[in-house]
């Protein structure tokens, strides 16, 4: 299982003076899966792009199968057996699994879309790799590890041995997350290799044979899975030793600064939600399942029915500038599309959201922002440049200095540190406790779960709009919150079983490499168990 | 069009000068101000003429002694409408109805006077008073159509500006007229309200000064208020300023009202000029109101870009004057130029984000 699939060797691309692969190193491995990990910015994304042939590098060889190629376009990447899953899913949602399978690779007779053969060969594909998958189902009407199982059968359909994964995980819930990792296992087992994009540490120990770690565009360590620590990991990433701020001791408890009752915002249904001074108040679940529209509702950006008190307020009828008055201070997960401008400045940015009246001094402008920037470690540029020439990292920064500033009663945090990078994590969760450690109430809306049960006194598993589950702290831990989300949804996750190959279907509990530790209902991704059963 | 209104800046931190610098050469309006010229000078080979001869002559009719009076007589009303225009462009809103409001701050000025004559410029400061409100008012309504009948305002101020030109113009011709002349226009004002001229030319009045003024005023509010702040804030991204608490149907609603006061008093400040009455289809026919905003898109809204662009369109309108007087070339030559410069501009515009959305792509 030594056979080299793919060799990048150093490949080195710049975007301007930012150089975004430095001399980079990567051999992709027949039956190997290898973790490609770093912080945001640090290559990972135009290294798969490079692989990919979106990118092309300023320098630097890659080889397939020991011979060079140039990919001028994924097109040619794809003729040489490299086949990738993106991120955000590239498929049309309206369309049948078997037309998006074929799409751009169209069985035809006589010039015509022969559709007879384009069935049966999909049909095929789903049989051979086990899947639960129909053929004809329409994909919008699939939960989301089925749509990531016909993005993977796209690859495998094109003849894909090399198959890269770009933050697969980022919108299952654990127990598809646990399939997905059997499925890329079996895949590995079969000869397959694999490439997986990911930040999560955890998931890099779990699945992966190899990890490469990228750091400001170099690789600056590439071991073994079995031979490395979480800890060394991160400390390769981000070239420091990162101390979790975890939420160690209850403090006092003040009086409710956010009470919802009765609240109903299509897909919400949530008849009663809490959050008291002193507290950070969790909502889990996997994205999709109405925690914005519940957010929306709670801060005033989206109608409601049902009652909101903010600080003892009732500003149900209030819009976002009477609940931030009442003392309401809000985190929004899009910092670009809704907490920032990021074509003003990052002195106006944070005056916007402070020294709105009257008559503006630029020179207190500056100053303030200055401050802020200093108590928040802003990096890379002075208040005068825009928020859009700042890294994901401090971009929030910004947004979460503007917004802790106003030592609001109530924080709504949105998953505050999505897309950021590890120190960012760190800095910004010892933040949110030290904010309620000051007397504030926090709500944490969060799709990690290590998030939550690192920080919250309190989580509500949100499943389709409603709260299947609260969990007090003592009892966090991300079975029972991944429990609490599989068994909301258990007639619909029966359905979704692992891709598996025919002649490794037998059984993958009794194999032990699979991560299956997790739920009894895990195990029932067999291709000849049904899974209703 | 909305890609125009944000603020296009870029970058680290520089010294505000170099900054401004900067902008004038890698910005579009620069380089589409000679692509402009360019197609200027093709169209007058075409015509057989030499181009050298052309801008000698345009340039010749700016500068001429007796032609800088009309340059600034005519850079008044420009400026007037191009800050007009600029306000809810800061935000990201367009008023297109300029003319609708121009021609009714024009007409309820000349009624307001013709009631009170014997109250000399004190009568006219509030007639012209009236006038801003009325065009204010105007434009504004734009504001309920927008949030009730869910129009959009570049339209509803577009479509209210008819209306509006067409009852001044009844006004004009039957119950306002000035009976005998037979021409649609209101009695002549009393010389006790005509704008005072400046010591330059009897063509140059306070109006000038006005204009000026209100311009100074727009500059202060945008760089030194909340309330600036807040609009650049809304046209540079509506969701977070309703998200970071901005009164969003406030601003736009007192964002029309100024634009439509300022179109109304810049009609007002028309009708107390030469020839000191309004006459029907005076105020619409040289196009202040959308040199005005072809002037505030180019300098998106910012206000050193509206003075020089200000100059630059009301030069190349009295130049156009000049220079088919002195070599016979059709003025329109000066509209083929103003068009091509917004053409280029818009063109320039899109490509640099064209550009800038690959290159984020690629990362």
């Amino acid at each position: 299982m030594t056979d080299i699939r793919v060799r990048l060797a150093g490949i080195t691309k710049r975007f301007g003076p930012v150089v975004a692969n430095d001399d980079v190193d990567l051999e992709l491995r027949a039956g190997e899966v290898h973790a490609v990990v770093g912080e945001n910015g640090a290559g990972k994304s135009t290294l798969m792009s490079v692989l990919y042939g979106s990118v092309q590098p300023d320098s630097g060889r890659i080889l397939a199968r020991g011979t060079e190629v140039g990919f001028d376009s994924p097109r040619a990447a794809i003729a040489a057996g490299i086949g990738m899953v993106h991120q955000h899913f590239q498929l049309f949602e309206s369309l049948s699994v078997t037309d998006n399978v074929i799409y751009g690779a169209e069985p035809t007779r006589r010039g015509l879309l022969d559709r007879r053969r384009a069935r049966e060969r999909v049909a095929a594909l789903v049989e051979e790799y086990g899947s639960p998958l129909s053929p004809t189902a329409i994909v919008e009407t699939l939960p989301m590890g089925l749509r990531q199982q016909v993005e993977i059968l796209k690859a495998l359909y094109r003849g894909a041995d090399v198959l890269i994964l770009d933050e697969p995980t980022a919108v299952l819930t654990p127990a598809e997350t646990a399939l997905l990792f059997a499925s890329i296992r079996r895949l590995a087992e079969r000869g397959t290799a694999v490439a997986l994009v990911t930040h999560k540490l955890d998931e890099v120990m779990q699945v992966s044979d190899r990890v490469t770690v990228l750091r400001q565009g170099a690789v600056v360590a590439s071991p073994a899975t079995a031979s490395t620590t979480p800890a060394a990991l991160a400390h390769a990433m981000t070239g420091r030793d990162i101390e979790a701020a975890t939420n160690d001791e209850p403090g006092p408890v003040g009086p409710a600064v956010l009470e919802v009752t009765d609240l109903r915002a299509d897909p919400v249904r949530v008849d009663r939600l809490e959050v008291r001074a002193g507290e950070i108040v969790g909502i889990a679940g996997v994205a999709g399942n109405g925690q914005s529209e519940l957010v929306r509702a709670v801060v005033g950006l989206r109608p409601a029915s049902g009652t909101v008190r903010i600080a003892g307020v009732d500003v149900t009828r209030g819009d976002v500038r009477r609940r931030r008055a009442a003392g309401l201070a809000y985190v929004p997960e899009d910092r670009g599309a809704v907490g920032s401008a990021r074509s003003l400045s990052i002195a106006e940015n944070l005056a916007v959201g402070h020294l709105r009246r009257g008559w503006l001094n630029p020179a207190k402008v500056r100053a303030f922002a200055a401050d802020l920037m200093r108590k928040h470690d802003v990096r890379g540029a002075g208040p005068e440049a825009t928020v859009a020439s700042l890294s994901g990292g401090n971009a929030q920064k910004v947004v979460l200095a503007r917004e802790l500033e106003h030592r609001a009663p109530l924080l709504v945090a949105e998953n505050p540190t999505q897309g950021v990078d590890i120190g960012a994590i760190e800095y910004i969760h010892r933040e949110l406790l030290a904010y309620r450690a000051a007397g504030h109430g926090v709500l944490l809306v969060s799709n990690e779960l290590s998030e939550l049960i690192a920080l919250a006194d309190r989580v509500h598993v949100m499943v389709d709009g409603r709260f299947v589950a609260s969990v007090d702290r003592a009892d966090l831990s991300e079975q029972r919150l991944g429990e609490a989300m599989t068994n909301a949804t258990a007639p619909d996750a029966a359905v979704t079983t692992a891709l598996v190959p025919p002649d490794q279907g037998a059984s993958i509990a009794a194999d032990g490499s699979a991560d299956t530790t997790q739920d009894p209902a895990i195990t029932e991704g067999r291709p000849d168990g049904d899974a209703r059963a | 069009m909305a890609t125009l209104a944000p603020d296009r800046g870029t970058g680290a931190a520089e010294k505000p000068l170099h900054r401004v610098a900067r902008r004038a050469v890698t910005g579009a309006a620069l380089p589409a101000l000679l692509a402009s010229f360019l197609v200027g000078a093709l169209v007058l080979l075409s015509a057989g003429t030499n181009p050298l001869t052309g801008y000698q002559a345009l340039f010749r009719g700016v500068l001429l002694d007796t032609n800088l009076p009309y340059l600034a007589a005519a850079f008044a009303p420009i400026l007037g409408m191009a800050v007009s225009f600029a306000i809810p462009l800061r935000m990201g809103e367009f008023n297109l109805g300029g003319d609708g409001q121009l021609v009714l701050g024009g007409i309820t000025a000349a009624a307001v006077a013709m009631a009170i004559p014997a109250w000399g410029l004190a009568g006219f400061a509030l007639a012209a008073v009236a006038g801003a409100a009325a065009a204010g008012a105007w434009a504004a309504l734009s504001v309920p159509l927008a949030r009730f009948g869910r129009v959009p305002i570049i339209i509803s101020t577009l479509l209210l500006g008819f209306p509006a030109v067409s009852f001044a113009s009844y006004l004009a011709r039957y119950p306002l007229t000035d009976k005998g002349t037979g021409i649609p226009q209101t009695p002549r004002l009393p010389d006790a309200m005509h704008l005072p001229a400046l010591p330059a030319s009897a063509y140059v009045n306070v109006g000038l000064l006005v204009a000026v003024l209100l311009f100074a005023a727009y500059w202060v509010v945008d760089a030194r208020t909340g309330t600036g702040l807040e609009l650049r804030t809304l046209g540079a991204n509506l969701r977070f300023g309703e998200y970071v608490g901005i009164d969003v149907s406030r601003r736009t609603t007192g964002a029309l009202a100024a634009s439509g006061a300022i179109a109304g008093l810049t009609g007002a400040l028309i009708v107390a000029g030469p020839p000191y009455r309004f006459i029907d289809g005076a105020l619409v026919a040289p196009g202040y109101t959308f040199t005005g905003v072809t002037v505030a898109l180019i300098a998106s809204g910012r206000p050193a870009g509206l003075l020089a662009g200000a100059l630059l369109f009301t030069a190349l309108q009295v130049g156009g004057t000049g220079m088919e007087r002195d070599v016979g070339i059709p003025r329109q030559l000066t509209a083929i130029i103003q068009a091509s410069v917004v053409i280029t501009f818009v063109l320039i515009v899109a490509v640099q984000a064209y550009r800038a959305r690959t290159k984020a792509g690629a990362r």
